[in-house]
């Protein structure tokens, strides 16, 4: 991976953090292996409210099939990544 | 890109429900201008259909059904999305004598498994022999048609690019069935209501020409799911037996952009929609991201309510909200019903708004009737009820005791309803059809309420049914799920749910061990946190008990009536307040309820 690369990717996980922090009443410290629904009080209304605001955040549409799949902060990074190099 | 469908027809005479199968409905709903129009989550319009042009593709595909040799009355399970395709199959099978069953979607986070089983256990209890999906979801569809008897199954295209021409049309008949809808039954043993033609095409005349009054200029809005019957019946079919033209955003969309709802009401001049309490509850939840001056919903005259109980102050919220958008509260129509009597029971008048009921909350859980309370009875000592209406025409409603005997008004017993509506049982599951239908051949709801001055007032479910954001969930989904993943026994979990005085509900999982260790303990918050989400798709509360806090009945089963009663009194010990707050994870253990963030 180049250092470009990596600090795109950083930059993702990092936006995706702070969009984060507004389900994380108890302040935990939110990591990629942080789990979104056991770990952050994220139900299926905030879910939409997350999936709404990434979308805006980086003008991407999240696919329908792949929010089943979406368990970890690392699961949504990697899908926003995939949008990005698509789009 | 094309312009939306018209509100009304040029020449074609307005029919409301005049008609004996879908198919009829359709070829004359295919003589006028109006349609279907699918707007984008963010509200673009994305495509536009004339009746005419949905009855012209549905044809075509019901053509190439039967030139593959597909028999009639076979089985074909689709993924409900919000889009044409769905549309088009749907009535191709009306044309090509085939039952379609509409299956549901998923949004759930980290839902894919628990959804790939619903779909699974679904397709093999309709025995369904063709399967589509759109092309994002058509993987689930193959995944959970594994070792499933399916000999078709693939994404629409697949379909349409097979041979048509010399394909016979076998349309069903008015005494045939119309669809298979899963509404009720837990995952592993779902429950197939099976609508006949008749039953449709009633229940879409008593809405056309009774509940909503339909008339010239009228069109209408939906968000609602289509594998729903609220979504289905409400906002797909009845609109086709009366051709009304709808304007469809996809229920994702929605719950990610609610407003966008009521944008596409405003510009397009929307006349009727429906929603679940929750639906405006959003909507009044992010008015802050607009102007609502900025909305045109004067012309909104049924905003009907649905689907779980209707609570008023949710409502009246909304209204105030939105009365800058010429929003009109008397447009508020609180509306009864369920899949089993195909959509629709009874309708509140037309223009009166939200009514309510305020009775003795002592007689009522004492005596089990409804004694309306002393003028200004207190919050403490009442509790007020939403009135829903009369029955339909051709309809009726009784309240009946547990010897099935007719109860006078305002005693509190099961809802029992009659009528030309009702399905013809549960398809292919004679015991279950048994324990809904009374001798007399009434459909026992499971709901429990009162009539009074001919109204319908619903004041719970005696059934374990959990109801959250219009979902239904089954507690013993919920209990195998959070006993498999904790490695708990079978009989140390109970879940329920617990409503506000709205009738808002809460789920419940109270989960015995003898475990102290706070490590142990803290992976069981976790595991039933995740668990709760992935199934229902809301937060929930876990008691931690002690061995021995469950109820069992006589015959051994678990008593998740006896298990609320005991939460709800106090009465099972929450040994999670012992815990040490750990550094790192939540600083206790009780999860956050309830649906807010």
């Amino acid at each position: 991976m180049t250092d470009t690369m990596q600090s795109e990717t950083d930059e993702v996980l990092r936006e995706i953090c702070v969009l984060l922090e507004a389900h994380n009443p108890n302040h935990i410290a939110i990591t990629e292996e942080t789990d979104l629904s056991a770990d952050l009080n994220i139900d299926s209304v905030a879910a939409m409210d997350v999936i709404m605001n990434i979308e805006d955040k980086f003008e991407i549409d999240i696919p329908l099939n792949q929010v089943g799949e979406l368990r970890s902060v690392r699961d949504l990074a990697e899908v926003v990544r995939a949008q990005l190099k698509d789009g | 890109m094309s312009n939306v469908t018209p509100t009304s027809n040029g020449s074609l005479p307005l029919r409301r429900g005049e008609f004996e199968t879908i198919a009829e409905g359709l070829d004359y709903a295919a003589r006028g201008e109006t349609g279907c129009n699918f707007f984008s989550s963010r509200g673009g319009l994305e495509q536009a259909l004339a009746y005419r042009d949905i009855r012209e593709r549905a044809v075509d595909l019901a053509r190439a059904f039967a030139r593959a040799g597909i028999p009639r009355g076979e089985r074909l399970a689709i993924i409900a999305e919000t889009s044409p395709d769905f549309l088009i199959f749907f009535f191709a099978c009306q044309y090509a004598g085939l039952v379609p069953v509409p299956l549901p979607l998923s949004v759930n986070l980290g839902g894919r498994e628990a959804y790939v089983e619903r779909l699974r256990n679904m397709m093999m209890r309709a025995d369904a022999r063709l399967a589509v999906a759109g092309p994002e979801l058509v993987g689930y569809l193959e995944a959970a048609a594994k070792g499933l008897k399916v000999d078709f199954l693939g994404a629409p295209d697949e379909f349409y690019s097979l041979p048509s021409e010399g394909g016979e049309l076998r349309p069903l008949t008015s005494d045939e069935p119309c669809y298979i809808q899963y509404s009720s039954g837990s995952t592993s043993l779902p429950r197939g209501v099976l609508v006949t033609q008749r039953a449709i095409t009633e229940n879409a005349r008593a809405i056309g020409q009774h509940g909503l009054q339909l008339r010239p200029g009228d069109r209408s809005a939906n968000w609602l799911p289509l594998y729903h019957d609220m979504g289905l019946v409400g906002f797909c079919l009845t609109p086709v037996m009366n051709q009304v033209t709808i304007d469809y955003l996809a229920s994702t969309a929605f719950a990610r952009r609610p407003l966008v709802w009521l944008k596409i009401m405003s510009e397009h001049g929307c006349s009727i929609s429906f929603s679940p309490t929750f639906g405006y509850e959003l909507c009044t939840r992010v008015s802050g991201r607009i102007d609502p001056s900025s909305l045109d919903l004067s012309r909104w005259r049924v905003a009907g309510i649905g689907g779980e109980m209707v609570r008023p102050s949710v409502l009246r919220d909304f209204a105030e909200c939105f009365a800058a958008s010429g929003f009109d509260e008397t447009a508020f129509v609180p509306s009864y019903g369920l899949a089993e009597s195909t959509l629709a029971v009874s309708f509140t008048p037309l223009g009166r708004g939200v009514k309510t009921d305020r009775i003795s909350r002592e007689a009522y859980a004492r005596s089990a009737i409804a004694i309306p309370a002393n003028g200004n009875g207190s919050a403490q000592s009442s509790r007020a009820f939403v009135k829903c209406g009369g029955a339909l025409p051709g309809h009726r409603i009784e309240i009946r005791g547990e010897d099935n005997e007719a109860l006078p008004d305002r005693r509190i017993g099961w809802v029992c309803i009659s009528g030309p509506s009702l399905m013809r049982g549960y398809y292919d599951d004679p015991e279950a059809t048994r324990s809904v239908f009374t001798p007399d051949g009434w459909l026992n709801t499971g709901d429990m309420g009162y009539l009074v001055d001919g109204e319908l007032v619903i004041t719970g479910r005696s059934k374990d049914l959990i109801i959250c954001n219009g979902r239904n969930i089954w507690p013993q989904d919920l209990e195998w799920a959070v006993e498999s993943r904790c490695g708990v026994s079978p009989g140390h979990v109970a879940a329920f749910s617990v409503d506000d005085d709205e009738g808002l509900e809460r789920i419940v999982v109270v989960l015995e061990t003898r475990s102290r260790d706070a490590e142990t303990l803290r992976a069981f918050s976790r595991e039933v946190a995740s668990v709760i989400t992935a199934m229902a798709g809301v937060g929930g509360e876990l008691v931690l008990a002690p061995p021995r806090s469950l109820t069992f009945t006589s015959s051994g089963k678990l008593s998740r009536a006896a298990a609320k009663a005991d939460y709800l009194a106090g009465r099972i010990e929450d040994i999670s307040g012992d815990l040490p707050a750990p550094a790192s994870v939540e600083p206790e253990v009780r999860l956050a309820a309830g649906a807010g963030s």
